[in-house]
Protein backbone atom coordinates (compact mmCIF):
# COMPACT_ATOMS: atom_id res chain seq x y z
CA UNK A 1 0.00 0.00 0.00
CA UNK A 2 2.89 2.36 0.39
CA UNK A 3 3.14 2.60 -3.35
CA UNK A 4 -0.38 3.86 -3.53
CA UNK A 5 0.35 6.42 -0.83
CA UNK A 6 3.26 7.90 -2.71
CA UNK A 7 1.14 8.16 -5.79
CA UNK A 8 -1.62 9.89 -3.81
CA UNK A 9 0.57 12.63 -2.45
CA UNK A 10 1.96 13.47 -5.83
CA UNK A 11 -0.97 13.36 -8.12
CA UNK A 12 -4.09 13.91 -6.11
CA UNK A 13 -4.36 17.45 -4.78
CA UNK A 14 -7.63 16.94 -2.98
CA UNK A 15 -8.04 15.29 0.42
CA UNK A 16 -10.22 12.26 0.43
CA UNK A 17 -11.35 9.86 3.07
CA UNK A 18 -11.90 6.19 2.60
CA UNK A 19 -15.54 6.14 3.49
CA UNK A 20 -17.92 3.18 3.49
CA UNK A 21 -20.95 5.29 2.74
CA UNK A 22 -19.42 7.40 0.03
CA UNK A 23 -20.38 6.79 -3.52
CA UNK A 24 -17.95 5.00 -5.73
CA UNK A 25 -16.99 6.98 -8.76
CA UNK A 26 -16.37 4.92 -11.76
CA UNK A 27 -13.85 6.23 -14.18
CA UNK A 28 -13.78 5.19 -17.71
CA UNK A 29 -10.70 4.41 -19.60
CA UNK A 30 -9.78 8.10 -19.80
CA UNK A 31 -7.31 7.96 -16.94
CA UNK A 32 -4.53 5.48 -16.86
CA UNK A 33 -4.89 4.87 -13.12
CA UNK A 34 -8.66 4.88 -12.96
CA UNK A 35 -9.12 1.17 -12.64
CA UNK A 36 -6.58 0.86 -9.89
CA UNK A 37 -8.46 3.35 -7.71
CA UNK A 38 -11.91 2.15 -8.53
CA UNK A 39 -12.26 0.69 -5.08
CA UNK A 40 -11.70 3.93 -3.30
CA UNK A 41 -14.65 6.08 -2.55
CA UNK A 42 -14.43 9.81 -2.47
CA UNK A 43 -16.37 11.67 0.17
CA UNK A 44 -18.53 14.40 -1.20
CA UNK A 45 -17.54 17.08 1.30
CA UNK A 46 -13.96 17.43 0.21
CA UNK A 47 -13.20 19.46 -2.81
CA UNK A 48 -13.51 16.92 -5.51
CA UNK A 49 -11.49 17.69 -8.59
CA UNK A 50 -12.69 15.85 -11.67
CA UNK A 51 -9.99 13.67 -13.06
CA UNK A 52 -9.96 15.53 -16.35
CA UNK A 53 -8.69 18.65 -14.63
CA UNK A 54 -5.84 16.98 -12.83
CA UNK A 55 -2.53 17.88 -14.25
CA UNK A 56 0.52 15.89 -13.81
CA UNK A 57 3.42 18.19 -13.32
CA UNK A 58 6.22 17.39 -15.71
CA UNK A 59 9.30 16.23 -13.93
CA UNK A 60 11.96 18.77 -14.70
CA UNK A 61 14.71 17.77 -12.38
CA UNK A 62 17.53 15.35 -12.71
CA UNK A 63 18.02 12.04 -11.07
CA UNK A 64 19.41 12.11 -7.54
CA UNK A 65 18.83 15.82 -7.22
CA UNK A 66 15.70 17.21 -5.63
CA UNK A 67 13.75 19.63 -7.73
CA UNK A 68 13.19 23.18 -6.70
CA UNK A 69 9.60 23.11 -5.59
CA UNK A 70 7.65 26.22 -6.37
CA UNK A 71 6.81 28.21 -3.27
CA UNK A 72 4.95 31.51 -3.54
CA UNK A 73 7.08 34.37 -2.31
CA UNK A 74 5.73 35.34 1.07
CA UNK A 75 6.65 38.39 3.01
CA UNK A 76 7.84 36.42 6.01
CA UNK A 77 10.44 34.38 4.26
CA UNK A 78 12.64 37.13 2.94
CA UNK A 79 13.38 39.36 5.93
CA UNK A 80 16.44 41.39 5.52
CA UNK A 81 17.17 40.34 2.01
CA UNK A 82 15.66 43.19 0.01
CA UNK A 83 14.34 46.54 1.09
CA UNK A 84 11.29 46.21 -1.13
CA UNK A 85 10.40 42.80 0.31
CA UNK A 86 10.21 43.96 3.94
CA UNK A 87 6.72 44.22 5.41
CA UNK A 88 5.35 47.66 6.20
CA UNK A 89 6.43 49.11 9.53
CA UNK A 90 2.96 49.19 11.07
CA UNK A 91 2.38 45.54 10.20
CA UNK A 92 5.70 44.62 11.80
CA UNK A 93 4.83 46.57 14.93
CA UNK A 94 1.40 44.98 15.06
CA UNK A 95 -0.51 48.26 14.86
CA UNK A 96 -3.64 47.70 12.85
CA UNK A 97 -5.58 50.93 12.43
CA UNK A 98 -8.71 49.20 11.26
CA UNK A 99 -8.94 47.10 14.42
CA UNK A 100 -8.21 50.12 16.57
CA UNK A 101 -11.03 51.97 14.87
CA UNK A 102 -13.42 49.02 15.33
CA UNK A 103 -12.66 48.80 19.04
CA UNK A 104 -13.05 52.56 19.41
CA UNK A 105 -16.49 52.40 17.82
CA UNK A 106 -17.46 49.57 20.16
CA UNK A 107 -16.59 51.75 23.13
CA UNK A 108 -18.35 54.83 21.77
CA UNK A 109 -21.67 53.03 21.19
CA UNK A 110 -22.61 51.88 24.67
CA UNK A 111 -25.72 50.08 23.49
CA UNK A 112 -24.02 48.19 20.68
CA UNK A 113 -23.53 44.50 21.43
CA UNK A 114 -19.85 43.73 21.82
CA UNK A 115 -18.21 40.88 20.00
CA UNK A 116 -16.23 38.71 22.40
CA UNK A 117 -13.45 38.00 19.95
CA UNK A 118 -12.32 41.57 19.37
CA UNK A 119 -10.23 41.55 22.50
CA UNK A 120 -8.35 38.39 21.63
CA UNK A 121 -5.36 40.28 20.36
CA UNK A 122 -3.66 42.40 22.99
CA UNK A 123 -3.29 45.82 21.49
CA UNK A 124 -1.65 48.40 23.72
CA UNK A 125 -1.01 51.04 21.07
CA UNK A 126 -4.55 52.44 21.25
CA UNK A 127 -4.63 52.63 25.08
CA UNK A 128 -1.23 54.31 25.15
CA UNK A 129 -2.48 56.97 22.74
CA UNK A 130 -5.62 57.49 24.83
CA UNK A 131 -3.65 57.88 28.08
CA UNK A 132 -1.37 60.37 26.37
CA UNK A 133 -4.38 62.26 25.00
CA UNK A 134 -5.94 62.32 28.49
CA UNK A 135 -2.72 63.72 29.96
CA UNK A 136 -2.54 66.27 27.16
CA UNK A 137 -6.07 67.54 27.76
CA UNK A 138 -5.30 67.80 31.47
CA UNK A 139 -2.19 69.77 30.53
CA UNK A 140 -4.33 72.17 28.51
CA UNK A 141 -6.39 72.72 31.66
CA UNK A 142 -3.28 73.54 33.63
CA UNK A 143 -2.71 70.26 35.46
CA UNK A 144 0.62 68.55 34.79
CA UNK A 145 -0.35 65.09 36.01
CA UNK A 146 0.97 62.55 33.53
CA UNK A 147 2.54 60.60 36.37
CA UNK A 148 -0.76 60.28 38.21
CA UNK A 149 -2.53 59.08 35.05
CA UNK A 150 0.01 56.35 34.35
CA UNK A 151 0.34 55.35 37.99
CA UNK A 152 -3.40 55.04 38.54
CA UNK A 153 -3.77 53.18 35.24
CA UNK A 154 -1.13 50.66 36.22
CA UNK A 155 -2.49 50.05 39.72
CA UNK A 156 -6.05 49.96 38.48
CA UNK A 157 -5.22 47.44 35.76
CA UNK A 158 -3.45 45.25 38.30
CA UNK A 159 -6.43 45.37 40.64
CA UNK A 160 -8.94 44.57 37.88
CA UNK A 161 -6.69 41.77 36.63
CA UNK A 162 -6.69 40.12 40.08
CA UNK A 163 -10.43 40.60 40.51
CA UNK A 164 -11.38 39.28 37.07
CA UNK A 165 -9.13 36.26 37.48
CA UNK A 166 -10.91 35.49 40.74
CA UNK A 167 -14.40 36.03 39.38
CA UNK A 168 -14.28 34.39 35.95
CA UNK A 169 -14.21 30.71 35.08
CA UNK A 170 -11.53 31.14 32.44
CA UNK A 171 -8.62 33.35 33.36
CA UNK A 172 -7.75 36.60 31.67
CA UNK A 173 -4.39 37.99 30.68
CA UNK A 174 -3.03 41.26 31.94
CA UNK A 175 -2.67 42.62 28.41
CA UNK A 176 -6.35 42.04 27.69
CA UNK A 177 -7.42 43.87 30.87
CA UNK A 178 -5.06 46.77 30.16
CA UNK A 179 -6.30 46.98 26.58
CA UNK A 180 -10.00 47.05 27.50
CA UNK A 181 -9.56 49.57 30.32
CA UNK A 182 -7.41 51.75 28.09
CA UNK A 183 -9.94 51.83 25.27
CA UNK A 184 -12.79 52.67 27.63
CA UNK A 185 -10.88 55.73 28.83
CA UNK A 186 -12.02 57.52 25.68
CA UNK A 187 -15.18 59.18 27.14
CA UNK A 188 -13.03 60.46 30.05
CA UNK A 189 -11.01 62.38 27.45
CA UNK A 190 -14.24 64.11 26.45
CA UNK A 191 -14.80 65.07 30.09
CA UNK A 192 -11.34 66.54 30.51
CA UNK A 193 -11.71 68.41 27.21
CA UNK A 194 -14.90 69.91 28.56
CA UNK A 195 -13.03 70.80 31.77
CA UNK A 196 -10.59 72.98 29.80
CA UNK A 197 -13.28 75.49 29.03
CA UNK A 198 -15.89 75.05 31.76
CA UNK A 199 -15.46 74.33 35.44
CA UNK A 200 -16.89 70.99 36.50
CA UNK A 201 -17.54 71.91 40.10
CA UNK A 202 -21.16 72.90 39.73
CA UNK A 203 -24.33 70.82 39.53
CA UNK A 204 -24.01 70.44 35.74
CA UNK A 205 -20.44 69.28 36.24
CA UNK A 206 -21.48 66.64 38.74
CA UNK A 207 -24.22 65.32 36.45
CA UNK A 208 -21.86 65.25 33.45
CA UNK A 209 -19.13 63.53 35.45
CA UNK A 210 -21.53 60.90 36.74
CA UNK A 211 -22.81 60.28 33.21
CA UNK A 212 -19.32 59.89 31.75
CA UNK A 213 -18.23 57.56 34.56
CA UNK A 214 -21.33 55.46 33.93
CA UNK A 215 -20.62 55.39 30.18
CA UNK A 216 -16.98 54.28 30.65
CA UNK A 217 -17.76 51.58 33.19
CA UNK A 218 -20.75 50.31 31.21
CA UNK A 219 -18.63 49.88 28.06
CA UNK A 220 -15.78 48.24 29.93
CA UNK A 221 -18.06 45.81 31.75
CA UNK A 222 -19.92 45.03 28.52
CA UNK A 223 -16.67 44.04 26.78
CA UNK A 224 -15.42 42.04 29.78
CA UNK A 225 -18.72 40.18 30.08
CA UNK A 226 -18.75 39.22 26.41
CA UNK A 227 -15.07 38.25 26.37
CA UNK A 228 -15.18 36.18 29.56
CA UNK A 229 -18.74 34.79 29.27
CA UNK A 230 -19.85 35.99 32.71
CA UNK A 231 -23.58 36.41 32.26
CA UNK A 232 -25.54 38.06 35.03
CA UNK A 233 -22.49 39.63 36.65
CA UNK A 234 -22.26 42.81 34.61
CA UNK A 235 -23.06 45.02 37.60
CA UNK A 236 -20.44 43.27 39.70
CA UNK A 237 -17.80 44.00 37.03
CA UNK A 238 -19.07 47.50 36.31
CA UNK A 239 -18.77 48.73 39.91
CA UNK A 240 -14.97 48.36 40.29
CA UNK A 241 -14.55 49.90 36.82
CA UNK A 242 -16.72 52.80 37.99
CA UNK A 243 -14.49 53.29 41.03
CA UNK A 244 -11.38 53.34 38.82
CA UNK A 245 -12.84 55.79 36.33
CA UNK A 246 -14.14 57.82 39.28
CA UNK A 247 -10.54 58.38 40.38
CA UNK A 248 -9.68 59.56 36.88
CA UNK A 249 -12.68 61.89 36.98
CA UNK A 250 -11.45 63.20 40.34
CA UNK A 251 -8.17 64.17 38.65
CA UNK A 252 -10.08 65.92 35.86
CA UNK A 253 -12.46 67.80 38.08
CA UNK A 254 -10.17 68.99 40.87
CA UNK B 1 37.28 23.63 27.00
CA UNK B 2 37.08 24.77 30.59
CA UNK B 3 35.16 27.85 29.48
CA UNK B 4 32.66 25.68 27.66
CA UNK B 5 32.10 23.56 30.73
CA UNK B 6 31.66 26.69 32.79
CA UNK B 7 29.10 28.09 30.33
CA UNK B 8 27.12 24.84 30.36
CA UNK B 9 27.21 24.80 34.15
CA UNK B 10 25.94 28.37 34.39
CA UNK B 11 23.19 27.62 31.95
CA UNK B 12 22.06 24.62 34.01
CA UNK B 13 22.05 26.63 37.24
CA UNK B 14 20.06 29.41 35.63
CA UNK B 15 17.43 27.07 34.24
CA UNK B 16 17.14 25.17 37.49
CA UNK B 17 16.79 28.38 39.47
CA UNK B 18 14.11 29.68 37.14
CA UNK B 19 12.15 26.47 37.41
CA UNK B 20 12.29 26.41 41.19
CA UNK B 21 11.31 30.07 41.44
CA UNK B 22 8.31 29.57 39.19
CA UNK B 23 7.27 26.50 41.19
CA UNK B 24 7.48 28.43 44.45
CA UNK B 25 5.60 31.35 42.92
CA UNK B 26 2.79 29.20 41.62
CA UNK B 27 2.52 27.53 45.01
CA UNK B 28 2.47 30.56 47.29
CA UNK B 29 1.07 33.28 45.06
CA UNK B 30 -1.83 31.13 44.04
CA UNK B 31 -4.79 33.44 44.27
CA UNK B 32 -7.10 30.61 43.32
CA UNK B 33 -7.57 29.83 47.00
CA UNK B 34 -9.59 33.06 47.21
CA UNK B 35 -11.75 32.12 44.26
CA UNK B 36 -14.72 30.68 46.19
CA UNK B 37 -15.10 33.90 48.16
CA UNK B 38 -15.80 35.91 45.02
CA UNK B 39 -18.52 33.74 43.59
CA UNK B 40 -21.58 35.96 44.08
CA UNK B 41 -24.62 37.25 42.26
CA UNK B 42 -25.64 40.93 42.24
CA UNK B 43 -28.89 40.09 44.04
CA UNK B 44 -27.01 38.47 46.89
CA UNK B 45 -24.73 41.48 47.29
CA UNK B 46 -27.69 43.84 47.36
CA UNK B 47 -29.50 41.72 49.94
CA UNK B 48 -26.46 41.57 52.19
CA UNK B 49 -25.90 45.31 51.93
CA UNK B 50 -29.44 46.00 53.06
CA UNK B 51 -29.27 43.37 55.79
CA UNK B 52 -26.13 44.93 57.23
CA UNK B 53 -28.22 47.83 58.49
CA UNK B 54 -30.84 45.65 60.17
CA UNK B 55 -29.96 44.33 63.64
CA UNK B 56 -31.13 40.76 64.20
CA UNK B 57 -33.42 40.08 67.12
CA UNK B 58 -32.68 36.42 67.72
CA UNK B 59 -29.42 36.18 69.62
CA UNK B 60 -29.90 32.77 71.22
CA UNK B 61 -29.05 30.98 67.99
CA UNK B 62 -25.79 31.52 66.07
CA UNK B 63 -26.57 33.83 63.18
CA UNK B 64 -25.37 32.96 59.70
CA UNK B 65 -22.56 35.10 58.28
CA UNK B 66 -21.87 34.93 54.57
CA UNK B 67 -18.17 34.24 54.03
CA UNK B 68 -17.82 36.43 51.01
CA UNK B 69 -15.12 38.95 50.16
CA UNK B 70 -16.40 40.74 47.06
CA UNK B 71 -18.88 43.00 48.87
CA UNK B 72 -16.50 43.99 51.70
CA UNK B 73 -13.65 44.68 49.26
CA UNK B 74 -15.85 46.91 47.12
CA UNK B 75 -17.10 48.73 50.20
CA UNK B 76 -13.54 49.42 51.35
CA UNK B 77 -12.66 50.78 47.92
CA UNK B 78 -15.82 52.91 47.97
CA UNK B 79 -14.77 54.31 51.32
CA UNK B 80 -11.36 55.14 49.81
CA UNK B 81 -13.07 56.96 46.94
CA UNK B 82 -15.34 58.90 49.32
CA UNK B 83 -12.37 59.89 51.47
CA UNK B 84 -10.47 61.08 48.40
CA UNK B 85 -13.48 63.09 47.29
CA UNK B 86 -13.82 64.61 50.74
CA UNK B 87 -10.14 65.52 50.89
CA UNK B 88 -10.26 67.10 47.46
CA UNK B 89 -13.37 69.17 48.14
CA UNK B 90 -11.90 70.48 51.36
CA UNK B 91 -8.41 71.09 49.93
CA UNK B 92 -6.77 68.99 52.60
CA UNK B 93 -3.01 69.07 52.26
CA UNK B 94 -1.11 66.00 53.40
CA UNK B 95 2.48 66.98 53.91
CA UNK B 96 4.07 63.58 54.50
CA UNK B 97 2.73 61.35 51.72
CA UNK B 98 0.02 61.38 49.11
CA UNK B 99 -3.75 61.68 49.33
CA UNK B 100 -4.32 58.34 47.65
CA UNK B 101 -1.80 56.56 49.87
CA UNK B 102 -3.30 58.01 53.02
CA UNK B 103 -6.85 57.07 52.04
CA UNK B 104 -5.94 53.52 51.04
CA UNK B 105 -3.78 53.05 54.12
CA UNK B 106 -6.49 54.26 56.46
CA UNK B 107 -9.32 52.18 55.02
CA UNK B 108 -7.46 48.95 54.42
CA UNK B 109 -5.61 49.34 57.69
CA UNK B 110 -8.87 49.63 59.55
CA UNK B 111 -10.54 46.73 57.75
CA UNK B 112 -7.64 44.29 58.05
CA UNK B 113 -6.27 45.49 61.37
CA UNK B 114 -9.50 45.69 63.33
CA UNK B 115 -10.72 42.41 61.83
CA UNK B 116 -7.55 40.69 62.97
CA UNK B 117 -7.75 42.27 66.42
CA UNK B 118 -11.39 41.32 66.93
CA UNK B 119 -10.64 37.81 65.62
CA UNK B 120 -7.86 37.56 68.21
CA UNK B 121 -10.27 38.72 70.94
CA UNK B 122 -12.88 36.27 69.65
CA UNK B 123 -10.29 33.52 69.97
CA UNK B 124 -9.65 34.60 73.56
CA UNK B 125 -13.36 34.86 74.35
CA UNK B 126 -14.15 31.55 72.66
CA UNK B 127 -16.49 32.95 70.03
CA UNK B 128 -17.50 30.89 67.02
CA UNK B 129 -16.24 32.92 64.12
CA UNK B 130 -13.64 32.43 61.40
CA UNK B 131 -11.31 35.05 59.98
CA UNK B 132 -13.11 35.26 56.64
CA UNK B 133 -16.44 35.69 58.42
CA UNK B 134 -14.97 38.46 60.57
CA UNK B 135 -13.57 40.22 57.50
CA UNK B 136 -16.95 39.89 55.80
CA UNK B 137 -18.89 41.15 58.85
CA UNK B 138 -16.69 44.20 59.39
CA UNK B 139 -16.57 44.93 55.66
CA UNK B 140 -20.35 45.03 55.38
CA UNK B 141 -20.41 47.15 58.53
CA UNK B 142 -18.56 49.84 56.59
CA UNK B 143 -21.69 50.36 54.48
CA UNK B 144 -23.09 52.64 57.18
CA UNK B 145 -19.82 54.60 57.22
CA UNK B 146 -19.96 55.06 53.45
CA UNK B 147 -23.52 56.43 53.55
CA UNK B 148 -22.79 58.77 56.46
CA UNK B 149 -19.62 60.19 54.95
CA UNK B 150 -21.14 60.55 51.48
CA UNK B 151 -23.94 62.69 52.91
CA UNK B 152 -22.00 64.69 55.47
CA UNK B 153 -18.98 65.50 53.27
CA UNK B 154 -21.34 67.34 50.96
CA UNK B 155 -23.81 68.88 53.41
CA UNK B 156 -21.86 70.67 56.09
CA UNK B 157 -23.96 70.58 59.23
CA UNK B 158 -22.39 69.26 62.40
CA UNK B 159 -25.75 68.35 63.92
CA UNK B 160 -26.66 66.39 60.79
CA UNK B 161 -23.41 64.47 61.13
CA UNK B 162 -24.13 63.61 64.77
CA UNK B 163 -27.61 62.36 63.88
CA UNK B 164 -26.20 60.18 61.08
CA UNK B 165 -23.40 58.99 63.36
CA UNK B 166 -25.84 57.81 65.97
CA UNK B 167 -28.54 56.39 63.71
CA UNK B 168 -26.72 54.93 60.71
CA UNK B 169 -23.47 54.11 62.45
CA UNK B 170 -25.36 52.81 65.41
CA UNK B 171 -27.55 50.50 63.32
CA UNK B 172 -24.61 48.88 61.55
CA UNK B 173 -22.74 48.52 64.85
CA UNK B 174 -25.80 46.97 66.48
CA UNK B 175 -26.04 44.45 63.67
CA UNK B 176 -22.40 43.38 64.08
CA UNK B 177 -22.75 43.27 67.85
CA UNK B 178 -25.92 41.15 67.67
CA UNK B 179 -24.26 38.64 65.35
CA UNK B 180 -21.23 38.37 67.61
CA UNK B 181 -23.39 38.04 70.75
CA UNK B 182 -25.28 35.18 69.12
CA UNK B 183 -21.99 33.39 68.61
CA UNK B 184 -20.45 33.95 72.06
CA UNK B 185 -21.24 32.30 75.35
CA UNK B 186 -20.86 34.05 78.68
CA UNK B 187 -21.62 37.59 79.76
CA UNK B 188 -18.07 38.80 80.36
CA UNK B 189 -16.87 37.53 77.03
CA UNK B 190 -19.79 39.09 75.21
CA UNK B 191 -19.15 42.39 76.93
CA UNK B 192 -15.45 42.47 76.10
CA UNK B 193 -15.88 41.50 72.48
CA UNK B 194 -18.87 43.62 71.62
CA UNK B 195 -17.77 46.60 73.63
CA UNK B 196 -14.45 46.71 71.85
CA UNK B 197 -16.01 46.34 68.42
CA UNK B 198 -18.68 48.98 69.06
CA UNK B 199 -16.16 51.47 70.41
CA UNK B 200 -13.71 50.99 67.52
CA UNK B 201 -16.43 51.15 64.84
CA UNK B 202 -18.10 54.30 66.14
CA UNK B 203 -14.83 56.06 66.90
CA UNK B 204 -13.57 55.29 63.39
CA UNK B 205 -16.53 57.09 61.86
CA UNK B 206 -15.92 60.07 64.13
CA UNK B 207 -12.25 60.08 63.17
CA UNK B 208 -12.98 59.91 59.43
CA UNK B 209 -15.32 62.86 59.59
CA UNK B 210 -13.11 65.14 61.59
CA UNK B 211 -9.66 64.23 60.33
CA UNK B 212 -10.34 64.28 56.61
CA UNK B 213 -12.74 67.09 56.12
CA UNK B 214 -11.68 69.71 58.62
CA UNK B 215 -11.10 72.96 56.90
CA UNK B 216 -7.87 74.27 58.30
CA UNK B 217 -7.78 77.74 56.84
CA UNK B 218 -7.09 79.48 60.09
CA UNK B 219 -3.88 77.57 60.62
CA UNK B 220 -2.84 78.12 57.01
CA UNK B 221 -3.32 81.85 57.46
CA UNK B 222 -0.98 82.04 60.40
CA UNK B 223 1.64 79.98 58.58
CA UNK B 224 1.55 82.01 55.43
CA UNK B 225 1.43 85.40 57.01
CA UNK B 226 -0.72 88.42 56.24
CA UNK B 227 0.05 88.51 52.53
CA UNK B 228 -2.36 85.70 51.60
CA UNK B 229 -5.70 86.85 50.19
CA UNK B 230 -8.68 85.50 52.10
CA UNK B 231 -10.28 82.26 50.80
CA UNK B 232 -13.92 81.67 50.08
CA UNK B 233 -15.01 80.39 53.45
CA UNK B 234 -17.91 78.25 54.63
CA UNK B 235 -18.56 79.92 57.93
CA UNK B 236 -20.08 76.89 59.66
CA UNK B 237 -16.91 74.84 59.37
CA UNK B 238 -14.47 77.21 60.99
CA UNK B 239 -14.00 76.44 64.67
CA UNK B 240 -14.40 79.28 67.15
CA UNK B 241 -10.74 79.45 68.03
CA UNK B 242 -9.62 80.69 64.65
CA UNK B 243 -12.04 83.60 64.58
CA UNK B 244 -9.58 85.51 66.69
CA UNK B 245 -6.82 84.60 64.25
CA UNK B 246 -8.93 85.78 61.33
CA UNK B 247 -9.69 89.04 63.07
CA UNK B 248 -6.03 89.73 63.79
CA UNK B 249 -5.00 88.94 60.21
CA UNK B 250 -7.78 91.12 58.85
CA UNK B 251 -6.64 93.93 61.06
CA UNK B 252 -3.03 93.41 59.94
CA UNK B 253 -4.15 93.55 56.30
CA UNK B 254 -6.12 96.73 56.89
CA UNK B 255 -3.13 98.31 58.54
CA UNK B 256 -0.78 97.57 55.63
CA UNK B 257 -3.26 98.67 52.94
Amino acid sequence: MSGFDSFNTEFFQTSYSIDEQGQAYDYGGGRPYGRQYGGYEYSQQSGFVPPEMMQQQPYTGQIYQPTQTYTPTSAQSFYGSNFEDEPPLLEELGINFDHIWQKTLTVLHPLKVADGSIMNETDLAGPMVFCLAFGATLLLAGKIQFGYVYGISAIGCLGMFCLLNLMSMTGVSFGCVASVLGYCLLPMILLSTFAIVFSLQGVMGIILTAGIIGWCSFSASKIFISALAMEGQQLLVAYPCALLYGVFALISVF
Amino acid sequence: DRDKAQAVCQDLILHDGCRQASKAFSLYANIDILRPYFDVEPVQVRTRLLESMVPVKMINFPQKIAGELYGPLMLVFTLVAILLHGMKTSDTIIREGTLMGTAIGTCFGYWLGVSSFIYFLAYLCNAQITMVQMLSLLGYGLFGHCITLLVTYNIHFHSLFYIFWLVVGGLSTLRMVAVLVSRTVGHTQRLILCGTLAALHMLFLLYLHFAYHKVVEGILDTLEGPNMPPFQRVARDIPVVSNAVLNTTAKANALTL
